[in-house]
């Protein structure tokens, strides 16, 4: 196993794939998050003054509101590794390179599980990446008041983290499903940036938030969400009628990208529910594949 | 775990793809030692039964096994066997060495074994380009070189000298057959008989997806059969004086011709100088080994109409359309000079270049071949080939030949 890992990695690294994915994930992790917490310090700034909050004596001065941006830079930078992964077993089939690495392994299952192993570091490189340029475009766009505590940071990086390897290994999956580059790719980029944001719009609830983007959302967003609220967490909020309560972290989590998500542990067992089904279905249609 | 023979087994192999079926009941064993060639027209069902022995496609019945086990149950499969399925399976932009060390890396070689199989096929100065750069005979030796870096026991080549100049193809030849010397199994395909006729010993030869033919060369070639076609004053004279030299293998031909069996024309015309018989023509009528190729995969080297399923529809050896001959438009001019001529076997070289000149009647040949004749008679019948007309499953073959094993069932 140790030998097809290695394999694995060579295979990656003697070609430019990994950094030509690399390049636009670390320029919108810091782009997005860059300007979302622009924005979001402006909005904070005029919310801030909103009567409503002045009643309750909400503290809103110093709320980290920028995990927003970093949880939503986040959210699609993780479209790069999910490109990664996909075209970890498609592009073998495609340039037929599926053949000597078939004949090489010990069995076909061998071999994707060492590539699950390899792209589950990569998942994670991608990740820290992702996840740490996000938080300096966070640190560079926001104002100082709207940032989160140093634990707060490390939880959404912590959950971005997660979230890229897990979306790397969907894409892994449903490459290995589909068996073709073009195919694994426009459907899930379809899916990842167009169907599902329209069917969570659509939805806004908890179906929503079983859905494999919206539970990968919800990883990243249910932890900001969590993070502001906590923060919001004071005896005067209970002032405010429980409507109003529910509104406002209702607001929070939509915001964070987090519409209809479960908390950030329900949505990551999900969201790996989803990855296991979509890899291992991969890995039986490849075991039973005819490579002609 | 594996036996080390170094054996391939196919049994009773069967695939189907939808409707078509590519590969029909076939069976073959594949023993170490020598270069087996595995011929057939293309759509014959080859790559997909190479590729069947090799874990790649599923069959739809029956068993493949190497060294007594199932390819996905070697362990180590690239320590075992080496193929070359395809010289298209590289990344364009990977170089030959990266491509070499990620395979080195999956069966465990040193990274040093890459290098060295570059240089044993003789790409060392190109180690350094990526493959979508390479030719196509390139491609081919780079291939061969991933096949070779778990210095395996038995290898695969499915047309490998497709793209190869003939240099290289000369190169691969010796290649192989000191491969094969060393007491390893040598496998390779191809549609073109000549192509492989100088490299291997062995030949398995299937059409339609059935085995036609399944032993060594040598027999393959004896059974060239040759006839001297001799127009005598007197037939009849002649007949007597042949059999009097103990020459019975004669035929009366309807256009007052005799054919003679199992001899050279020269000594037809001693015979016939001796018995005071006036030889008005005498001709040597051969089949050479590719002709008899292509009757028995009843193909014109474009293909004849591909009917899986169907066993054939004609005798496995079936006479030839009279004159003209028909030349095998593929011949290349170079091949003739590179393939043909060096496997005239020494006694009938000086005909070898005859074409085929004259139809044989299927009946005659039937008679002629019994009682059986065993070697070395240059001119022992065919051992399989020429199942009877109505026996036209490869398994009759099977049973043909016992029976000639056997000393005949008459």
């Amino acid at each position: 196993m140790g030998a097809l890992i290695t394999a694995e990695f060579r295979k990656i690294l003697t070609t430019k794939l990994w950094w030509a994915l690399l390049i636009p994930a670390v320029a919108l992790a810091f782009g997005w998050s860059f300007v979302a917490s622009l924005l979001t310090t402006s909005i904070a700034q005029a919310v801030k003054d909103d009567p409503t909050f002045q009643r309750a004596q909400l503290t809103f001065q110093d709320a980290p509101w920028s995990v927003i941006a970093l949880s939503r830079a986040i959210n699609i930078s993780t479209i790069f590794p999910m490109l990664f992964g996909a075209l970890g077993v498609s592009s073998e089939l495609h340039r037929r390179t599926i053949t000597t690495s078939f004949l090489t392994a010990s069995s076909r299952s061998a071999l994707l599980s060492a590539k699950a192993a390899t792209y589950l570091v990569w998942g994670i490189g991608y990740g820290i990446v992702i996840a740490g340029f996000a938080m300096l475009g966070t640190l560079a766009g926001s104002h100082g008041n709207y940032l989160p505590d140093a634990g707060g940071f490390l939880l959404i990086a912590l959950a971005g983290v997660l979230s890229s390897l897990l979306w790397t290994m969907l894409g892994l999956g449903v490459g290995a499903l589909l068996g073709s580059t073009t195919g694994s790719i426009v459907s899930l980029i379809i899916y990842a940036v167009i169907a599902e944001p329209i069917i969570d719009l659509l939805l806004h609830n908890h179906i929503a938030g079983s859905l494999p983007n919206g539970s990968a959302d919800g990883l990243t967003g249910s932890t900001a969400a969590q993070v502001i609220i906590d923060h919001l967490h004071s005896p005067n909020l209970s002032l405010l009628p429980q409507d109003a309560i529910d509104a406002l972290y209702n607001v929070i989590r939509v915001s964070a990208g987090a519409l209809g998500a479960f908390t950030w542990w329900a949505s990551g067992l999900i969201f790996l529910a989803w990855t296991l089904a979509f890899f291992l279905t991969g890995v039986l249609i490849n075991r039973q594949r005819d490579i002609t | 775990m594996h036996d080390g023979s170094g054996r391939i087994t196919v049994q009773g192999l069967t695939k189907q793809f939808g409707p078509v079926t590519a590969v029909q009941n076939l069976s073959f064993t594949v023993e170490p030692g020598s270069v087996t060639g595995f011929l057939g027209p293309n759509g014959a069902g080859k790559t997909t039964t190479l590729r069947m022995a090799l874990g790649l496609v599923n069959p739809t019945a029956g068993t493949t096994t190497i060294n007594g086990v199932p390819f996905g149950q070697l362990g180590q499969p690239a320590r075992v066997v080496g193929a070359v399925l395809e010289a298209q399976g590289f990344h364009p932009k990977r170089t030959a060495r990266d491509h070499l060390r990620v395979y080195a890396a999956a069966i465990g070689m040193p990274d040093a074994r890459a290098d060295q199989v570059l240089q044993l096929v003789g790409l060392g100065p190109a180690a350094g380009r990526g493959a979508g750069s390479f030719s196509l005979g390139m491609k081919q030796r780079l291939a061969l070189a991933t096949a070779l870096l778990g210095d395996p026991q038995i290898l695969v080549l499915d047309e490998p000298a497709n793209g190869l100049d003939p240099e290289g193809i000369a190169w691969l030849r010796t290649f192989l057959q000191a491969y094969a010397r060393a007491g390893r199994t040598v496998l390779i395909s191809s549609h073109i008989l000549p192509e492989v006729e100088q490299t291997v010993d062995q030949v398995i030869i299937i059409s339609r997806g059935q085995t036609m033919y399944n032993g060594p060369l040598e027999h393959l070639r004896r059974s060239q059969q040759s006839r001297v076609l001799v127009a005598p004053s007197d037939a009849a004279a002649l007949t007597k004086a042949l059999r009097d030299d103990e020459i019975y293998n004669v035929e009366a031909l309807q256009d007052g011709r005799i054919a003679v069996g199992g001899v050279e024309a020269k000594q037809v015309a001693d015979i016939a100088l001796k018995a005071g018989v006036s030889v008005y023509g005498i001709e040597e009528e051969r089949v050479n080994l590719e002709q008899l190729y292509l009757n028995l995969t009843n193909s014109s080297p474009y293909g004849g109409p591909f009917q899986p399923g169907y066993p054939p529809q004609q005798p496995p050896y079936q006479p030839q359309p009279p004159y003209p001959p028909q030349q095998p438009p593929y011949q290349q001019p170079y091949q003739q000079q590179q393939y043909q001529q060096p496997y005239q076997p020494p006694q009938q070289s000086p005909y070898q270049q005859q074409p085929y000149q004259q139809p044989y009647d299927p009946n005659q040949y039937q008679q002629q071949q019994q009682p059986y004749q065993p070697p070395p008679d240059p001119y022992a019948p065919p051992p399989n080939p020429y199942a009877p007309p109505q026996d036209q499953r490869p398994q009759d073959y099977q049973q043909q030949q016992d029976r000639n094993e056997q000393g005949g069932d008459r």
